[in-house]
């Protein structure tokens, strides 16, 4: 639509985006440039302390290094595991593609309070694992599953592996027959043509699933919380527990310290994998 | 490549991993002991009763229920409205608004949260409108995102025929271009109802006394209270919720839209 | 000439997109009851110049005027046109009746009025039994025509047409041309339409405008531009020709003798006595003799049979030539002949050579 008619439309929906989503988050940016305070939300005078603070602190260097290192891991295994179901998926016939697709779509409606639930029953003393493993006698006394950093990897790492498989099928089955073709016209077999055909092109789609699980796994501050339990904390808990003392300077800081950390570690992978030079050469 | 045996054990897994932990929990609902057991040795509804007859379960239900709906109006209303502008504009600023109304996607939810926490205290807003307003904005992208889809398959010659014929710019809104994107519309409601009534990162810090949502409830007593079952039938009830919705995308839209829109 | 009155103007319109020029300092002016076509290459502005007589673009300069009326700053629902697009934009979530009577519904025309126009445009093309069909149950043929029965139903002061034919197969195509023509004149409407195939200008239209970058070449009736064209693109564009380069020798009641590197040619340039010009002659109007008989020495390289005509290619002094020979049984040609190629003065055009 031209003109000023069009104008009208675009109005509504992007005054509440600068108002409750932009705004805000200025808002916030600048509250993390203040000093705490007893009485008010936060200080008047101005600081980078916060920043400092955390970023000298070598409690909180830690548990940016777990972050980042459970982060990495999740990563890693939704891509060996993901790549894999997404290229099965992705050869499946159009009718039976769509219905595998809406199978792992669905799990990604449910709450991740459910789905962390679910592991929760596996995982914990009278769950499942431990049951069935007493059961047929192979341990006498429950193992200590959960609350640890592995139980939070297995967890988030199923939670958020359909975002992976869903992005990469999708571009996998939109690549054009024709180029493993020509690559097996040319002489490469099927491994060759795979490393050098398939793969290349199929990184927009291992670049958008990476960067969804990426980001997806630093804020699942329930599943973190459900699984890893007070003692495997990580920036984003750090960012709640800021909160629920009332330290919101701090709390500001940590969450765009969190941001700056997806930033970063985005424009990593978009440098690495450049999934712009072949984006639009599908179909 | 890896031989499609190899592909077939993987996904299998995959599956596995995903899908069993939702199916424990819905199973867990309907056992009739105090604690979990697996195989169940019988099924019972009592976890089901005991949920309705919490007045804390059956307001969080309640209040999650109003909340979706709200939201995902609003939603689809900003949504349909944005994406309605831009399906013709090109150019830099059009690809800025794009990435506006979609950035609440991937952007972390519980940094927006504590955002809308920190301005709602300083303007005195109201929790369960500071909610609404927390979910239309969370919703936005993915009624965006469908009728978007929906409008772009449409050909921009439709409304220049509607002009040529005389009709202005508000009448070829309703009688030409609605009519035709009415999927997107429907489908975006419901993806943006679905993600309402499961949101928790936001609803986290935004609810209050007496103003809890479902998944904040079953989350406060996991952590709490350990392993009372009625939070199971919560989750299994938001679960049936969820295949109903998915259902009635699938019905109205059709499988390779929901996809194609992802 | 007629004495109808102008129905469509423009006045000196110009149309750019950042920094391309699509339409430059364009003027025409379109009578009552004629058809106007624009005709051009990809990319010349054609398009363009059409929808900013609809409205759906604004010229950075200049005016257009419908039926006396300046509606340069008049969107395009309030002016009085309607337009059959190339994609034929029939409104899928309504039946073909429906589509049709949009625009009296948007005329506020009443229900029982309506029906009954349907129903006569629905009859006009030939589709009165599929009035309650859905678009997409009709062939792309059935289309066209419930677009243009939907165009013409509200009577507008022109009819714009963007490629209408665009979509069809060749004999549809021509089919279609025919019935578009003769509706056009039962109905006395004014039609502007565009189009890149120089046939169904020549076909269809009064008036042909032949378009290149943005820019009016030549302007006139189609036997005017197809026989006197004025320069090399519009010679080339509206079909095949044949080009020579020469010096003009002398003038004489006929025409002009050009002397050519293959020998002196007849042709019908206004230029004087001593100037270089190049000649631009139709290849139907080159006969072919043997040797010995009037006419340019040719020798020929290749023959094509295509049907109803035999193409032969031949070569000469003065670069190659082309000539339709009908198959009506005459002579027959081998690859190799020595022959003679000759036309009469008024075939021979001079045209403004492009400059390389």
């Amino acid at each position: 639509m031209k003109g000023a008619w069009a104008w009208m439309l675009a109005i509504p929906p992007l005054a509440i985006a600068l108002l409750f989503f932009v705004g805000p988050l200025l808002h916030l940016f600048w509250v993390s440039l203040h000093t705490s305070s007893q009485s008010e939300l936060y200080g008047a005078a101005l600081t980078l302390q916060n920043y400092g603070a955390v970023l000298t602190d070598s409690f909180y260097l830690g548990i940016i290094r777990r972050t980042l290192g459970v982060a990495a891991l999740i990563l890693a295994i939704s891509l060996l595991i993901g790549y894999p179901v997404a290229y099965f998926v992705a050869l499946q016939p159009p009718r039976r593609r769509m219905i595998v697709l809406l199978l792992l779509l669905f799990p990604l409606m449910v709450s991740n309070v459910v789905r962390a639930y679910g592991w929760v029953a596996i995982l914990g003393r009278r769950g499942v694992l431990n049951s069935g493993l007493r059961s047929f006698g192979l341990i006498d006394a429950p193992l200590d599953l959960l609350y640890s950093t592995e139980a939070v990897v297995i967890g988030l790492m199923t939670i958020l592996l359909p975002y992976m498989v869903i992005s990469i099928a999708n571009t996998l089955s939109s690549l054009d027959p024709r180029y493993e073709e020509a690559a097996q016209a040319l002489g490469a077999g099927p491994v060759r043509t795979f490393v050098h055909v398939t793969l290349p092109l199929s990184t927009p789609g291992v670049a958008s699933g990476m960067l969804l699980v990426f980001l997806l796994s630093l804020s699942a501050y329930v599943t973190i919380t459900l699984l890893g339990g007070p003692r495997s904390k990580l920036l984003v808990s750090m960012v709640y527990d800021s909160v629920t003392a009332f330290q919101w300077p701090r709390a500001a800081a940590l969450a765009f310290i969190l941001l700056a950390l997806a930033l970063v570690v985005t424009a990593l992978i978009l440098a690495v994998l450049r999934p712009r030079r072949v984006q639009g050469m599908g179909r | 490549m890896l031989g499609p045996a190899l592909r077939g054990v993987c996904a299998t897994i995959a599956f596995a991993l995903i899908i069993v932990p939702i199916a424990i929990v819905v199973v867990t609902a309907f056992s009739p002991l105090d604690y979990f057991e697996f195989p169940p040795r019988s099924l019972s509804l009592r976890w089901f009763v005991e949920f309705f007859r919490l007045e804390n379960m059956r307001s969080a239900f309640a209040l999650s229920l109003e909340l979706a709906v709200l939201a995902a109006t609003l939603s689809s209303v900003l949504g349909t409205m944005g994406a309605l502008f831009l399906v013709r504009q090109r150019g830099f600023m059009a690809g800025v608004l794009q990435s506006l109304f979609l950035a609440p996607l991937v952007f972390p939810t519980i940094i927006l949260g504590v955002a809308l926490l920190l301005l709602y205290k300083t303007i005195g807003m109201p929790v369960f409108a500071g909610l609404v307003v927390a979910h239309c904005v969370i919703g936005l992208p993915y009624a965006f995102r469908t009728v978007l889809a929906s409008a772009q398959a449409l050909d921009p010659a439709l409304e220049e025929a509607g002009q040529s014929l005389g009709a202005g710019p508000l009448r070829t809104l309703f009688v030409i271009t609605l009519p035709l994107v009415w999927q997107g519309v429907v489908s975006g409601w419901l993806f943006a109802f679905i993600v309402s009534f499961g949101e928790l990162n936001a609803a986290l810090f935004l609810t209050g006394p007496g103003l809890t949502t479902l998944p904040i409830e079953i989350f406060s007593y996991l952590q709490f209270q350990g392993g009372q079952l009625v939070i199971a039938a919560a989750s299994a009830l938001q679960v049936g919720l969820i295949i109903v919705m998915v259902a009635a995308i699938e019905r109205i839209v059709g499988i390779g839209r929901i996809i194609r829109a992802r | 000439m007629s004495e109808e009155p102008i129905d469509v103007r423009l006045e000196r319109v110009r149309k750019t997109f950042g920094a391309v020029v699509a339409v430059d300092d364009v003027s025409i002016d379109i009578p009552r009851g004629s058809i106007f076509s624009l005709l051009g290459p990809s990319g010349c502005g054609k398009t363009t110049t059409l929808r900013l007589i609809a409205g759906f673009e604004q010229p950075d300069r200049g005016e257009v005027t419908i039926r006396a009326n300046k509606v340069t700053a008049v969107p395009p629902y309030r002016r009085d046109f309607s337009m059959v697009f190339q994609s034929y934009a029939l409104f899928p979530h309504l039946s073909v009746a429906e589509n049709v009577a949009f625009g009296l519904r948007m005329r506020r025309v009443p229900r029982h009025e309506r029906a009954t126009a349907v129903r006569e445009a629905l009859d006009l093309v030939q589709l009165g039994a599929h009035a309650d069909r859905y678009p997409r149950q009709l062939s792309g043929g059935q289309q066209q025509r419930v677009a243009l029965a939907r165009a013409i139903i509200v009577k507008p002061a022109v009819l714009l047409l963007d490629e209408p034919l665009g979509a069809l197969d060749k004999m549809l195509r021509e089919e279609m041309q025919v019935e578009l023509r003769s509706l056009q004149q039962r109905l006395g409407i004014t039609a502007v339409f565009v189009t890149h195939d120089q046939e169904e200008a020549l076909t269809l239209s009064d008036q042909v405008a032949v378009m290149r970058n943005g820019a009016i070449e030549q302007m006139g009736p189609p036997r005017e531009i197809y026989e006197r064209p004025r320069n090399e693109f519009v010679a080339g564009f509206l079909g095949a020709s044949n080009f020579l380069d020469g010096t003009v020798l002398a003038r004489d009641h006929a025409g002009a003798i050009v002397e050519t590197a293959a020998g002196r040619i007849p042709a019908s340039a206004e230029a004087a006595v001593g100037s270089k010009v190049r000649i631009a002659v139709r290849p139907e109007r080159v006969r072919v003799g043997p040797a010995g008989s009037e006419g340019l020495p040719a020798r020929i390289r290749d023959i094509v049979y295509r049907g109803p005509i035999t193409h032969l290619y031949m070569d000469s002094a003065a670069g190659s030539l082309l000539s339709y020979q009908q198959n009506a049984g005459a002579q027959a040609w081998q690859v190799g002949d020595e022959v003679r190629c000759a036309w009469d003065a008024q075939s021979g055009v001079a045209v403004v050579a492009e400059r390389t």
